[in-house]
């Protein structure tokens, strides 16, 4: 059992480095480069010692418990109304290490950036305090506080710094799919608003403590019309289908950090709401509509690889494959049992991994070419062999290679689903081999043939989009290899969640 | 003391205050001139005054929560009167007209 | 070094691969003697454990079930346990042999024939991994480790096809071989899946123990070994998957010898010899391994018949006869199959080598432009004839006694029989067209021709211990030499513990497959010898037959077709789909609707002070109607 304030820290460095940023006046822009680094690097520092410190099989659930009562015995609020509850269980503990390593990557990323980076880095740290604030709040009202909190600023960091496209036959604005996005995931978010209300007066315990909520038992029939709420939207964020329509356009739109971000960590917010909120929550709410949830996860995983498939575009294609691959995690999460829920977690982290990989390798291309059309490149090994060789290892984890991350995750999620539903478990695989389609035609256009002498200039990437690029493919590579120190703490975890057979 | 509760009935009042209001929503009604609308809100205000100190006089003589409404009202209005004719004048200033349907900007 | 440390065997090349990937440019000539001495050290290790495995053998004689050693790898307490472990046991122990060779002089070749490579030190970094995975493939204990292996040898097999990336061939054939191979590998996962899910183990002792106890379903196990056949004919390119073997070819010729002729298109065959036990439950399967061996073996030969491309041809030959062990394995003789694998890896990795050691040195790898090279490159014009013939059937070299043993255990099924027979004159002709029109005659290309000249001795010393290991391997057959070697009782004995079998050779057929092949040789002979006209001429008359082999069936063509018209087809319909029905319509449209009912009340804002006031009046009167009438 670990205490202490390191939870507290992780979302208060961030907010602290946001406001000392204001002061650092813009005329230094090298200078807010190198502190956002130095910030995000001492994020990465803490979530991985939080990882690490996180002990196994305690008696306790959730660990570096820390409460600040912050209103109590006022109206209906009792005894510990609402307090700033923060605490991580194994599950927790890999979201935190994940937005840790995507933050720190991100961060070097985004060394790049010229127009207004202050500020841009002032949106990104608020950013990444709400996400660490979710993984790591107890407590509903805060955890829905950092929830918002993690989605608007995407609002601003879209639509000022992210780029408008043009294709043959339609368009998108980033204004449009910033709009879209933000408007999306707040409406989903009153879903949860009315969810949490509707527990908190149902319990009627005047709290909005989870780990107090979790020890009620609510009535069966509260439970399958509250979890919907939850399950939607959380699952919005998470891509389900078909609300799933925000992400692609969004990840078009946005830059590369915010891409990385977007599809690395706040995707898995939504996946992990339907865990914190509604499985752990509601179990025989989440009991009942796991069929719909997995035949929706089914349709996600397909039809967002046959997309995939379809697309030209870099950024489309690796956003379509976002939206198949939480298909996976929503699979494993339906499967309720303790592998599949597992192999969900695992894909989660795997996938926030791999893709924030993807999207920052398409940036270094992106910056450079000023198009992501995969048809007008070829032969790009010969310019920029290393750029290739890291997106290829993204796209090889992608596929499910065995030795990277993504193996792990998706074999569990496989194991779970063919436990419970065998047809499903089918076409499920069958998506991964769509997925060895897409990648490999990807690669095969752009990366290898001829080159195209047009792109002669092109350079590979910096040391800072390497740096960036190496820590997560290091992580890829531990994970696909000894997932060991992961499974242990999430399954730890996994097998604590009622309803879990 | 007791003499105005026990010689005009409640009634009074209130007939008075409805005539006041009526006349008070005619005008803002009818008028197109914005110092006559402001009178005329004023006129529906003191209506609603009237109302509570009447109220308050018949139904709990020990308090004097109406009367406390009443000069309230009396404040609030006096308030209102100062920034609305800044308003009116600032408009008049601008366009040469206090008529209310030539200052329709914000329409649509 | 006893079986139990087998599992150092695939560390020792995996370090090489990490080593190689990360320092590769800064070590001297690249570290390509990194990766031969860590094949040397697995060459050597496997000696060892040949011995370990022979001393074994005497001890315990045929009660020796092989020998097992696993680690946890992760763990879902109570739920899910994966282990990766190794199981050593004769067939390892073969399978070991083939690749730790095989892989030994492969690597050795390529010092020598991908010298000056742009990419030499990745070049010997994935085959590093190659080997490692193999190892891994072969020693594994169970399903999972095996998965993890196949998928690993398919990406290196993929990216060494594709090493020649400027070409555009190249890189298209790569893609090719790794999607066919993995819509395999989709089947074979699932079965995997299947029979953990009916017996709780990934472990392949377990599970085929299990399903003798019979407690896996019927339908079940139907099922998956259906799909398991599907992986098994993915990686072994058995029909309809044989197409992305032939264009492999794209890669590096040592490539082409050590994955695609000696060791990874065998992992099929393999997991098929491991399994056979599980498909002898299933009603059918043998007898549809059968069929799909046939029907390979069949293909192949008439294909390799007009292919004018030196490697195709070996190519087409490799297809003949790995469809040759699956027929073996459908009549249920796993030892021919294992003998025909064995032999098979020297003389196949022997014809691409001494074909690689022709383009090395004519930079030519169409039969119409080569000719004439037997003076200028006797070494490699030998052993590229004993390979050559001993893929024929020749008597006395290896691939005659491999073959005769599969002939032999076909004499109970007569249909399959005659058709194997068919095509040995088939396999016979097509060998010796591609020696004569390589070596001999007048050179067609005489700008090449000229500057030919034998490889450095890199290239010609493995060629050379190739050649001899093809004379003499096949008498593997004969108990005494298996008694001589360590293995009491023979090899046949020993390679199958199941099924102990004692090789036998037939005369009678020995002699009519002898003639068979004699026929085809001396077809061959008459048509490009003696009488050059005759090809052309034949060529006339048979233009349909002609078209339709070299079309490959058109079978490349039919899936090409699927894959742009249909399956890309139903991808943009969905991506039309998904943007204009789903966010369009779906996610737009209520966008829209909020912004069209806001413009439809917009005009109640009339810019009309006494309206507003009009309204107010209204509604406060309308309440206070309402609240009066509810109160009455």
């Amino acid at each position: 059992m670990q205490t202490g304030y390191i939870l507290l820290a992780t979302i208060a460095v961030p907010l602290i480095a946001a406001a000392v940023l204001l002061a650092v006046p813009s005329r230094y822009p090298n200078v807010v480069r190198a502190f956002a680094v130095a910030v995000s690097f001492a994020l990465f520092g803490l979530s991985l010692y939080a990882f690490f410190a996180y002990q196994i099989a305690q008696v306790e659930q959730y660990q570096f418990d820390l409460r600040w009562t912050w209103i109590e015995n006022i109206g209906m609020l009792g005894e510990e109304g609402i307090t700033l509850h923060l605490g991580i269980d194994g599950i927790g503990a890999a979201m935190v290490l994940l937005t840790g390593i995507v933050t720190f990557a991100g961060a070097l990323i985004s060394w790049k950036i010229d127009y207004r980076n202050k500020d841009f880095f002032i949106l990104f740290f608020v950013l990444v305090a709400g996400v660490f604030g979710v993984f790591a709040s107890l407590d509903l009202f805060f955890w829905f506080f950092f929830y918002e909190l993690a989605v608007l600023p995407m609002y601003l960091l879209i639509a000022v710094w992210g780029s408008s496209s043009v294709f043959p036959t339609f368009a998108r604005t980033k204004e449009y799919s910033a709009m879209k996005l933000t408007l999306v995931l707040v409406g989903a978010s009153v879903l949860i608003f009315v969810g949490i209300f509707a527990v908190f007066v149902e319990a009627g315990l005047g709290t909005f403590d989870l780990p107090t909520l979790y020890e009620v038992e609510f009535d069966e029939d509260f439970q399958k019309i509250v979890f919907p709420l939850f399950l939607i939207g959380c699952g919005v964020l998470a891509g389900l289908w078909p609300f799933h329509t925000w992400s692609p356009d969004g990840h078009v739109a946005a830059p590369t950090a915010v891409s990385m971000l977007h599809a690395g960590v706040l995707m898995k917010l939504g996946a992990f709401g339907i865990i914190r909120l509604g499985m752990q929550l509601l179990p025989e709410g989440a009991e009942f509509w796991m069929p719909a949830l997995i035949t929706l996860g089914t349709i996600n995983v397909v039809y967002g690889a046959i997309s995939a498939m379809a697309q030209t575009d870099f950024k489309y294609m690796v956003g379509y494959s976002s939206v198949s691959h939480m298909g996976y995690v929503l699979m494993g999460l339906a499967t309720m049992n303790a592998v599949g829920v597992n192999g969900a977690v695992l894909q989660m982290f795997s996938h926030g991994v791999m893709t924030a990989l993807m999207f920052a390798m398409v940036g270094v291309l992106y910056d450079q070419a000023h198009t992501r059309d995969m048809r007008a490149f070829g032969g790009l090994v010969k310019r920029m062999p290393h750029f290739v060789a890291f997106f290829s290892i993204a796209g090889l984890a992608s596929l499910g290679l065995p030795g990277l991350s993504g193996f792990v995750a998706e074999f569990n999620i496989f194991l779970g689903i063919f436990r419970t539903y065998p047809a499903l478990g089918a076409l499920a695989i069958l998506g991964a081999a769509i997925t060895a389609v897409y990648v490999l035609r990807m690669m095969a256009q752009a990366f290898f043939g001829p080159a195209n002498e047009k792109w002669e200039h092109l350079k590979d990437m910096s040391r800072y989009e390497y740096a960036g690029g190496a820590l997560l493919i290091a992580f890829m590579f531990l994970m696909g290899v000894y997932p060991s120190p992961f499974v242990d703490r999430i399954a730890d975890s996994v097998l604590r969640i009622p309803g879990i057979g | 003391m007791e003499a105005v509760t026990q010689q005009i009935p409640l009634e009074h009042f209130l007939a008075l205050s409805a005539i006041l209001f009526s006349l008070g929503i005619y005008g803002v009604l009818t008028r197109r001139n914005a110092v006559l609308i402001l009178m005329s809100v004023e006129l529906m205000l003191n209506a609603a005054s009237i109302n509570m100190v009447a109220f308050a006089a018949y139904a709990s003589p020990e308090l004097f929560t109406g009367m406390i409404f009443a000069i309230f009202i009396i404040t609030v209005a006096a308030a209102e009167v100062g920034l609305a004719l800044a308003i009116i004048l600032r408009v008049y200033r601008n366009r040469g007209t206090a008529n209310v349907d030539e200052v329709s900007d914000l329409k649509w | 070094m006893g079986m139990s440390d087998a599992w150092l065997l695939p560390l020792l090349p995996a370090a090489a691969f990490v080593a190689l990937t990360l320092l590769g440019p800064y070590l001297p000539r690249r570290g390509d003697w990194i990766a031969v001495g860590a094949i040397g050290g697995v060459f050597v290790l496997t000696l060892l454990i040949i011995a370990d495995f022979t001393d074994a053998l005497a001890v315990q004689g045929e009660a020796f079930a092989g020998v097992a050693n696993s680690i946890q790898w992760l763990e879902v307490p109570g739920h899910l346990e994966l282990r990766l472990g190794i199981h050593v046991d004769a067939v390892t122990i073969v399978m070991l042999a083939v690749v730790s060779f095989v892989g030994l002089m492969v690597q050795v070749y390529s010092l020598g024939y991908m010298k000056g490579d742009s990419r030499y030190g990745w070049y010997y970094a994935v085959i590093s991994l190659f080997i490692a995975s193999m190892l891994a493939l072969v020693l594994a204990d169970n399903f999972l480790l095996l998965y993890f292996a196949w998928e690993l040898v398919g990406i290196c097999s993929y990216l060494l096809i594709g090493h020649y990336s400027h070409l555009r061939s190249a890189t298209e054939a790569a893609k090719k071989a790794f999607i066919t191979t993995r819509l395999g590998d989709v089947g074979l996962l699932i079965a995997i899946i299947l029979l953990w899910r009916e017996t709780g183990t990934f472990n392949i002792q377990e599970v085929i123990a299990a399903a003798e106890a019979g407690q896996i379903g019927t339908e079940i196990l139907t099922a998956s070994v259906v799909l398991l056949l599907l992986g098994a004919m993915g990686k072994s390119a058995q029909f309809p998957f044989h197409v992305w073997l032939p264009d492999a070819m794209e890669g590096p010729t040592p490539v082409s010898a050590l994955i695609h002729a000696a060791t990874m298109v065998v992992a099929g065959v393999y997991l098929v010899t491991r399994m056979l036990p599980l498909i002898e439950l299933v009603a059918g399967g043998p007898e549809l391994l059968l069929a799909i061996g046939l029907l390979t073996v069949f293909l192949s030969a008439t294909m390799g018949l007009v292919m004018t491309d030196i490697k195709r041809v070996i190519a087409y030959s490799t297809i003949n006869s790995l469809g040759l062990m699956f027929v073996a394995l459908g009549v249920g003789a796993p030892a021919a199959a294992m003998v025909y694998l064995f032999t098979h890896a020297f003389f196949k990795a022997l014809l691409f080598l001494g074909a690689g050691s022709v383009i090395h040195a004519t930079e030519r790898q169409d039969v119409s432009q080569l000719g004439g090279l037997w003076s200028k490159m006797p070494i490699t014009g030998v052993t590229f004839a004993i390979g050559a013939l001993s893929m024929a059937g020749l008597p006395f070299l290896a691939g005659f006694w491999a073959k005769d043993e599969i002939l032999v255990s076909l004499l109970d099924n007569r249909a399959a029989f005659v058709l194997v027979l068919v095509t040995l004159p088939l396999t016979a002709m097509y060998m010796t067209r591609v020696l004569i029109l390589t070596f001999f005659g007048e050179p067609r290309d005489p700008e090449s021709h000229e500057h030919a000249h034998e490889g450095s001795p890199f290239m010609t010393v493995p060629l050379i211990l190739l050649a001899a290991l093809t004379l003499v391997s096949g008498f593997v057959v004969f108990d005494q030499v298996g008694k001589a070697m360590g293995f009491p009782g023979g090899i046949g004995e020993i390679i199958f513990l199941e099924r102990a079998h004692s090789f036998e050779f037939d005369v009678a057929v020995g002699i009519g497959s002898t003639l068979l092949v004699a026929l085809g040789i001396a077809t061959a002979w008459f048509a490009w010898v003696a009488r050059p006209s005759v090809p052309a001429r034949s060529l006339a008359l048979l233009r349909p037959v002609h078209d339709l082999w070299a079309n490959k069936y058109y079978l490349d063509d039919l899936y090409q077709a699927v894959i742009d018209r249909v399956v890309l087809s139903i991808a943009r319909v969905v991506a039309w789909f998904d943007r204009n029905a789903v966010n369009d319509t779906g996610v737009d449209g209520p966008a829209y609707a909020t912004r069209y009912a806001g413009y439809l009340m917009k005009f109640q804002q009339t810019g009309k002070l006494p309206n507003y006031a009009l309204g107010m009046v209204i509604g406060v009167v309308t309440l206070a109607l309402v609240a009066f009438s509810l109160k009455a």
